[in-house]
């Protein structure tokens, strides 16, 4: 009963959508503690695909979406900036979301792969749009979600060091009601 | 869903709520005038007892609708099952708040689009789109006082009648921080409340009523051409009384808030929001506890005729009053323990519910073969005002008006009839706020006048 009375003030209005759509918004990054967001980052020697696991964290969404909408589509925005001080690599940038029942958003699959090149005393941006799983929209309209950033680093020379700032986490989902 | 079925629920909508003082006029004369009430123009459903002792004039006894907005609604009627991708809550609102009995020349905008709902940590913003037409600047309110399938019986100057009465409102009220919100998709902001305040009120009652109308006062133009006060230059004042027993079958009211609060952040735990709710209801009727109510009211009227000027008062309901013995319990949401509670805090309690009063003030004048009128009728949620006008060329009329809505809006009317001796065709177009997004609309509106 709880979980659906903040939403349950919308429904009224909701019901008058008829065949149009819940677009939801979540500015996941907003959600990060600001060390998740900033990440140094050292790899003195090489090692085959060296992984930075940046941080694993759980969001509290919007009550009771779920229990009126069904997701139709889902996507997600990304950036990051690496400020690499020393050595080079291409690597990974990996997102994972998983619903807050998971045991970790790391065994999931990951829903953006995007890849970079770091050059020494370079500042690299990436940026994606991916068009995510259903497993994305899944766990965005549930009350809470998990999410996790992985970076994976191929050493071309080392070592390797920086400073990975993530400028952008958005993911959009688009419902439909389901009363 | 089949044509019997929309059909039905049609029926039904029109039954309910075509009879509230503020619903489409079925009468195509009174519709084209304006929607204003004379004597002998509109005043089918009693809106001053005192008209009864008017002699009948040339305007007219009667009117019979014709329901041509049935044909366009079996056509094009809304979907009622939520499951279909079509289904449009707003459109079958409109349905209930504008029967469908005349044809729609110009509909209002439908209510859809897409809802966005912006989520930050810290964030919340929820733009309607489409939908915050619905939301007004002020509350919400919807009722009025039907007497509806009455059956009466003249004796010379008096008269009996029997007929129901059903008194419905409703009052909801958004805070202004929730209004902004949702009708001006304002950010949610930390540390805030988000109520709303309902109050409704429904009861319903059989009334046996006993009236009398007649002139009281009567002087003879210098030459009389006619028994007709409204056209032969008298002076006379017409005055009429109807006391009313009230038996009551059915009340309940209920009065509650609720409200969510936000705190310190927005989304920064699992339960972001207080929850804070609290009514309290009163019941009683007919089978249940407090059983049947019993009460007393009147009809009361008067209307003067002075150099072919008509000025009439009536009062509908005047005075009338129910007592029950309620049953009163009190609703209470316990945010801590996530729990509904509720407590019966009297029963068999004295209780005197109100019907209110319905007053109609008209003012006309005729000169040769037109009419001029105007009226203003102060009923419970809202007062509303008309002035039209009618002028006949043979047996040709054309007829015009303006009126100012329940939504304070103004609205115009234009029509024209044709007489066939006892019996008249009457068309008119009128604009109209009857939807749930108040925007102005246009019908067109037939029926058979009776001379």
């Amino acid at each position: 009963m709880r979980r659906l009375i903040p939403f349950a003030l919308l429904l009224p209005l909701l019901a008058g959508c008829g065949n149009r759509n819940l677009i939801l918004t979540v500015d996941i990054l907003s959600f990060l503690n600001p060390s998740s967001k900033v990440v140094s980052y050292n790899i003195p020697v090489p090692a085959p695909s060296d992984t930075v696991e940046v941080f694993s964290d759980s969001l509290n969404l919007l009550q009771g979406v779920s229990d009126v909408t069904r997701a139709v589509a889902a996507s997600m925005d990304i950036a990051a900036s690496f400020d690499n001080t020393s050595g080079a690599a291409t690597g990974s940038f990996l997102i994972y979301i998983a619903s807050a029942d998971s045991s970790s958003p790391f065994t999931t699959t990951p829903i953006a792969n995007v890849p970079f090149t770091l050059l020494a005393g370079q500042v690299t941006n990436v940026s994606t749009h991916v068009d995510a799983s259903a497993s994305l929209a899944e766990a965005l309209t549930h009350d809470k979600a998990q999410v996790g950033l992985r970076v994976i680093f191929n050493g071309t020379a080392f070592p390797i060091q920086g400073t990975e700032t993530l400028t952008q986490l958005t993911a959009t989902v688009i419902m439909k009601k389901d009363l | 869903m089949t044509k019997v079925t929309s059909l039905t629920i049609a029926v039904i909508a029109c039954a309910l709520f075509a009879g509230t003082a503020e619903s489409q006029t079925l009468d195509a004369r009174r519709l084209g005038m304006g929607g204003v009430v004379t004597s002998d123009v509109g005043d089918f459903s009693g809106s001053n007892i005192a008209f009864r002792a008017v002699p009948k004039g040339a305007g007219g006894t009667g009117s019979i609708p014709l329901p041509l907005g049935l044909i366009q609604y079996l056509s094009d009627h809304p979907v009622y099952d939520s499951k279909d991708s079509l289904f449009n809550i707003y459109k079958i609102a409109n349905v209930l708040l504008n029967p469908p009995l005349t044809i729609q020349l110009v509909k209002p905008k439908e209510v859809s689009g897409d809802i966005s709902i912006f989520i930050a940590q810290d964030s919340l913003k929820v733009d309607l789109a489409d939908v915050k037409r619905v939301i007004p600047e002020n509350s919400m309110k919807q009722g009025g006082v039907m007497h509806l399938f009455g059956i009466h019986r003249n004796f010379g100057k008096g008269f009996v009648q029997i007929g129901s009465l059903v008194h419905l409102r409703n009052e909801l009220t958004l805070s202004n921080q929730l209004r902004d919100a949702l009708r001006d998709a304002k950010p949610f902001t930390s540390n805030t409340r988000y109520g709303l305040t309902d109050e409704g009120r429904a009861q319903a009652a059989i009334a046996f009523q006993v009236g009398y109308a007649a002139r009281a006062l009567y002087r003879a133009p210098a030459k009389e051409s006619s028994t007709d006060p409204r056209q032969n230059r008298a002076t006379a004042l017409y005055l009429g009384a109807a006391p009313k027993y009230l038996l009551g079958l059915a009340y309940g009211d209920a009065r509650g808030e609720g409200g969510v609060t936000t705190g310190d952040t927005l989304f920064a735990s699992s339960n972001p929001v207080t929850i804070d709710m609290d009514s309290q209801t009163r019941n009683s009727g007919i089978g249940g506890s407090g059983g049947l109510g019993s009460g007393i009211g009147s009809d009361l009227g008067a209307v003067l005729y002075w150099n072919n000027f008509e000025l009439g008062l009536g009062l509908n309901d005047f005075g009338s009053q129910i007592k029950w013995n309620v049953t009163r319990r009190r609703h209470l949401y316990d945010d801590v323990t996530n729990q509904f509670t509720t407590a019966v805090v009297a029963k068999d309690e004295k209780y005197t519910s109100r019907i209110p009063v319905t007053t109609t003030i008209n003012v006309a004048k005729r000169i040769g073969r037109t009419t001029l009128a105007a009226d203003l009728v102060d009923g419970d949620l809202r007062t509303t005002m008309h002035a039209g006008a009618e002028l006949w060329f043979g047996m040709w009329a054309v007829r015009s008006g303006i009126y100012r809505d329940q939504n304070q809006m103004a609205q115009f009317a234009g029509g024209g009839g044709y007489r066939f001796g006892k019996l008249g065709l009457d068309l008119a177009i009128a604009t109209n706020s009857r939807n749930i997004s108040r925007e102005r609309g246009a019908e067109l509106s037939a029926s058979l006048s009776l001379y």
